[in-house]
C-alpha cells in the first residue's frame, strides 16, 4: 500500500494511534535519542542519528526475568514475561532496522526468546529513508545495505520536503495507516518519481566505504595470530563505547540483584554486557582468554565479519558508523578493515 | 489514622568511643528514639564514602558517622582523616540536591552517653519532616 | 605557540638516542576533525605529528596503559616512554607522581604551552561554523583560531570555541618537563570556577532534578572512567562483576564478594557510581575534560568533579597537580581543618 501524508498531519496521526506506545528520536540538548512521544506536536522526523540505536525498545538494556520471594513453603518463582504492549517506532533508519533482523537470528533459531519476541512481535517499525546520510560515518552500501533498504521495516516513509511518501509492507504497516486513514491521499505518479529519485541521489551521498569487504570474511581466516590486532588496538581505551552504541551487538549478563536476604526477596535481571570490558571473559577459575586489547579488538572484528558470516551468513554490521564517529580515540573500523583486507601484501 | 513517618538512621559509629558511648547510654538506662541502626566500625577514618552512599542507595532516611573526638581517636590519626573525607563526602550529597539534614557527622566519647542519646533524638526530629529518603533510592 | 619542526625533531632525537621506548602523540586522523593518538616507534613516524588546536587528549592515559603492560612482561624494558603533553595534562603526570603510580624516570615528558591559547571545544565549533564542516583548525596570530573549511579559511576568536575548562585553565604551560617547547606565557583565568555558577547557583531541587536528568541518560558504557588516567584501579569498586580473580582466590571469597551497585543502568545505581567516582577523584582530578568529551550522552561530568575541586581549595588549601612531593588530598590533614559540621 502506498501513500502520502501531509507533514503537518503527522501529529493528527500520532494522536491516532494513541492504543499504541509511541517511540521516537527525540533530541536532547544537540543529540538524538529514542523517547517515548508524550507530545505528538514535537515529533520531528529530521534527525540526524540517534545515540543508541532503536534496539534498546526491543532489547532494553535493563530487563526483569525473574521474581523470587520466600514464603512459608519454600522461595516462590515467578516468570515475568514483558506484557504485549502495541509498540511503533517511528523513524528507524534502514540499517537500524536491519540490525534488528540479524539480532532475530541471534534470539531465535533454535530457541525462541521468549522476552525478546514478545515485545519484538508487538512492535512496528516504521522506516524513515536517509535523505541525507544520517552520519558523516555511514557505509551501509558497503555491507549489503542501503539507505532505503525496506528489510525488517513494517513501512518506509520518504521525505518529499512537505509531504511523507508511505509503503507499507506488512500487516502491521497496513494496521497503521488503517488507523489514520482519512488523513492519507493517494500517491501521484510523480510523487513516487520524486521517492525513487531521492533514494537514488541518496545512495551517491554515502561518503564512506569499505573496498572489496566479500574478501574480508576469508581473510580474517587466516588472521588469528596476526600482529595487526596488537598495532590497531594501542590507543583503545577498554571503554565500552563501540559495542553499547552497535544496533547489532546483543551480549548480556544475567544478574540476582536481592533486595533483602532474609527473608529471601529479588529479581533477576538481564543488562546489556560488553565484550570490550576486560573481564567480559574471565572465568572463575581466573583464566581470561581475552585479557587485552588486541584480543578483544580481534574478537570484534572477528565476531562481525567472519563468525557471523560462517554462522548466518550476513556481515553483523550494517554501516551505522556509529562506533567511528563516537571512538573516544577514534579507532575507525573502516581503517581496520582496510588494513585487514591489504595485510601482507 | 495515619502512622508517623519514622525515619530509619544508619550510624557508623567507631568502636573505641562513639560505639562505647551508646553502649553506656543502654547501660545506663537513658532513652533515646529506637531509629537507629548502629554499625560499629573500627575506626571513623575507616569509613568509606562507599559505605554512605550505598546506605543511602539501600535506603536509609539518615546517615551518621560518629568518632572520638580530635586528639582522642585510638589510632591517633583516623579521625582527622575522616574530618576531611566526610567534609567532601557531605559537600557532594548537598551538591547533588540531597537534604543537607539527612548526613550528619558527630564526636561521641566513650564517656558521653547523654550525648549520643542528645545528637539521636535531635536527628529523628529533624528527619522527621522531610519524610522519607527518595531521591537516592533504589527503586524497587 | 610551538613550532611543530621542533616538536618532530626532539621526537626524532630521542628516538634515534634510544632514550625512549616509544614516543605518544597526536596525529591527523584522515576521517574527521579531532587526531588519533600516535605511537612513534621508528624516526621516520615522527613526521606524522601535529600540533593543533584539535590536540585535545590527555595522553597521560597511556601511562597506565605501559604500566600495566610492563607488570605482565617477565624482562620489561626499563626505559621511559615519552609523552607530549599540554599544561593540564602535565598535571595529571603529576599527580600520577604524587600518588607513586609511576616513577619520573618512566616518562620522558616534551612539554607543549598553550601560551595564551588551549583546545577547541567540537560542538561550539559546530554552532559556530553554522553547518559548515571544519577540515583543519590551526593556531593563528592574535588569540584567533584558523578554520579550513570547503569554502575558505575563517578566523575565529579563539575564545569563542575554547572548550570551557581552557578559558579556566590553572596550567597553561606544563608544570613538569624534561624539554618545553612555546613561550612560557600565562592564560588568564581570572574566576578558575566560573563554569560552576551555572550549577551552583540553583537551588537544591533543581541541582537534584539537574543531576537526575543528566544521570538517567547514562548508560554506564564506564568510558569517563577508562579514559581518566586517575582512574587506574585494575579492580573497581563500583563494577561490581570486576574481580581480580586469580588462581589463589578461594570459592568463599568469590561468594562473599560486595556488590555494592547494581549493573543496572537505572538513576539510583547511575548516582553511586558517579558519585563515588567523584570523591575517588576529589583532589585529583585536574580538569582534563575528557570524561566530558567521551561521554556519549553528553552528561556534563566536569560539573560533578569540579564541584570537589572548589571544596578542596576552599576548605583546605589544595591544588593537586603542581607539586610532586605533596601528599594526596585525604592522605594528610591539618590540626584546622574545619569541623563547623560536626555536633
Amino acid at each position: 500500500m502506498e501513500k502520502i501524508l501531509e507533514k503537518k498531519s503527522l501529529p493528527q496521526w500520532l494522536r491516532k494511534l494513541s492504543s499504541y506506545e509511541i517511540y521516537a528520536p527525540t533530541k536532547e540538548g544537540d543529540l538524538w535519542n529514542f523517547r517515548l512521544v508524550v507530545n505528538p506536536e514535537s515529533v520531528d522526523l529530521s534527525h540526524f542519528q540517534t545515540v543508541v540505536s532503536p534496539k534498546k525498545i526491543i532489547f532494553p538494556q535493563r530487563e526483569v526475568l525473574l521474581e523470587f520471594n520466600s514464603n512459608e513453603d519454600g522461595v516462590e518463582v515467578r516468570e515475568i514475561l514483558p506484557e504485549e504492549k502495541p509498540t511503533v517506532i517511528f523513524g528507524v533508519r534502514p540499517c537500524d532496522a536491519k540490525a534488528i533482523i540479524l539480532t532475530d537470528k541471534v534470539f531465535g533459531g533454535d530457541f525462541e526468546d521468549p522476552y525478546y519476541w514478545r515485545r519484538r512481535k508487538s512492535t512496528a517499525l516504521v522506516g524513515l529513508a536517509c535523505t541525507p546520510p544520517p552520519s558523516e560515518n555511514c557505509f551501509c552500501l558497503s555491507v549489503d545495505g542501503s539507505p532505503h533498504a525496506k528489510d525488517g521495516l513494517d513501512m518506509l516513509m520518504t521525505d518529499l520536503r512537505d509531504r511523507y511518501f508511505l509503503e507499507s509492507l506488512t500487516e502491521k504497516g497496513n494496521d497503521l495507516i488503517k488507523a489514520g486513514k482519512e488523513l492519507f491521499q493517494e500517491p501521484k505518479a510523480a510523487d513516487k518519481k520524486e521517492a525513487e529519485k531521492i533514494w537514488a541521489e541518496s545512495a551517491k551521498k554515502i561518503k564512506r566505504q569499505v573496498k572489496d569487504v566479500k574478501r574480508i570474511p576469508a581473510k580474517l581466516k587466516g588472521m588469528f595470530e596476526s600482529a595487526l590486532w596488537d598495532e590497531e588496538s594501542l590507543s583503545c581505551i577498554r571503554c565500552g563505547i563501540c559495542t553499547y552504541l552497535c544496533p547489532t551487538c546483543h551480549c548480556f549478563d544475567i544478574n540476582d540483584e536481592i533486595v533483602s536476604s532474609s527473608p529471601l526477596k529479588g529479581e533477576r535481571v538481564r543488562t546489556w554486557d560488553n565484550c570490550q570490558f576486560p573481564d567480559f571473559t574471565m572465568h572463575s577459575s581466573g583464566h581470561n582468554p581475552r585479557p587485552d586489547r588486541a584480543t578483544r579488538l580481534r574478537q570484534r572484528i572477528f565476531h562481525k565479519f567472519q563468525y557471523f558470516v560462517e554462522r548466518f551468513q550476513n556481515y553483523q554490521c550494517t554501516g551505522c558508523g556509529r562506533c567511528v564517529s563516537k571512538c573516544p580515540v577514534r579507532i575507525d573500523i573502516i581503517e581496520v578493515l582496510d588494513k585487514v583486507r591489504e595485510y601482507g601484501k | 489514622m495515619a502512622e508517623e513517618f519514622e525515619p530509619t538512621i544508619v550510624a557508623f559509629l567507631c568502636k573505641w568511643c562513639s560505639s562505647a558511648g551508646s553502649d553506656l547510654a543502654g547501660v545506663s538506662r537513658m532513652e533515646y528514639p529506637p531509629n537507629v541502626v548502629p554499625i560499629t566500625v573500627m575506626c571513623s577514618g575507616s569509613v568509606s564514602p562507599l559505605y554512605i552512599f550505598s546506605a543511602f542507595n539501600r535506603g536509609a532516611d539518615g546517615v551518621l558517622i560518629s568518632g572520638c573526638h580530635p586528639g582522642d581517636c585510638h589510632y591517633i590519626k583516623g579521625n582527622y582523616y575522616a574530618r576531611r573525607r566526610i567534609a567532601l563526602v557531605k559537600k557532594l550529597l548537598e551538591y547533588v540536591g540531597l537534604e543537607p539534614e539527612r548526613f550528619q557527622m558527630s564526636w561521641v566519647s566513650a564517656a558521653e552517653g547523654t550525648k549520643y542519646t542528645q545528637v539521636i533524638k535531635d536527628f529523628v526530629k529533624e528527619l522527621k519532616p522531610l519524610g522519607p529518603q527518595t531521591k537516592l533510592r533504589r527503586n524497587r | 605557540m610551538a613550532k611543530l619542526e621542533e616538536l618532530k625533531n626532539e621526537v626524532k632525537r630521542i628516538l634515534k638516542e634510544g632514550k625512549v621506548k616509544y614516543a605518544i602523540g597526536y596525529e591527523r586522523d584522515t576521517n574527521g576533525l579531532l587526531p588519533k593518538p600516535a605511537f612513534i616507534k621508528k624516526t621516520e613516524e615522527a613526521d606524522k605529528l601535529i600540533w593543533e588546536p584539535t590536540c585535545v587528549y590527555n595522553l597521560s592515559r597511556f601511562l597506565v596503559d605501559e604500566k600495566r603492560k610492563m607488570a605482565k612482561e617477565k624482562n620489561p624494558d626499563q626505559r621511559p616512554i615519552g609523552l607530549i603533553i599540554k599544561g593540564c595534562d602535565s598535571r595529571a603526570v603529576v599527580v600520577l607522581l604524587q600518588e607513586k603510580f609511576i616513577k619520573r624516570s618512566d616518562v620522558y615528558l616534551i612539554g607543549v604551552s598553550c601560551e595564551n591559547s588551549g583546545v577547541v571545544d567540537e560542538r561550539k565549533l559546530q554552532k559556530k561554523l553554522k553547518g559548515k564542516k571544519a577540515e583543519k583548525i590551526e593556531f593563528g596570530e592574535k588569540e584567533n583560531f584558523v578554520v579550513t573549511t570547503s569554502e575558505g579559511k575563517i578566523e575565529i576568536p579563539a575564545s569563542e570555541i575554547l572548550a570551557e575548562r581552557c578559558l579556566e585553565c590553572k596550567a597553561s604551560v606544563p608544570v613538569i618537563s624534561d624539554v618545553l617547547l612555546g613561550e612560557k606565557t600565562k592564560r588568564k583565568a581570572d574566576n578558575p570556577f566560573k563554569s560552576l555558577e551555572r550549577v551552583e547557583s540553583m537551588s537544591a531541587e533543581e541541582r537534584w532534578a539537574f543531576w537526575k536528568a543528566e544521570l538517567d541518560k547514562c548508560i554506564r558504557c564506564y568510558a569517563c572512567r577508562s579514559v581518566c588516567p586517575m582512574c587506574y584501579c585494575d579492580e573497581c569498586v563500583a563494577d561490581t562483576i570486576n574481580f581480580a580473580v586469580t588462581a589463589d582466590t578461594t570459592a568463599e571469597e568469590k561468594a562473599q564478594k560486595i556488590k555494592w551497585l547494581e549493573k543496572s543502568p537505572v538513576a539510583s545505581e547511575n548516582f553511586v557510581y558517579h558519585m563515588v567516582r567523584a570523591i575517588h577523584l576529589a583532589g585529583r582530578c585536574i580538569d582534563c575534560g575528557e570524561c566530558e568529551r567521551v561521554c556519549p550522552l553528553d552528561i556534563p561530568l566536569r560539573f560533578l568533579n569540579k564541584y570537589l575541586e572548589k571544596e578542596a581549595q576552599e576548605l583546605f588549601g589544595y591544588e593537586p597537580g603542581f607539586d610532586p612531593e605533596q601528599p594526596s588530598l585525604v592522605a594528610c590533614f591539618k590540626d584546622e581543618d574545619p569541623q563547623d559540621f560536626i555536633r
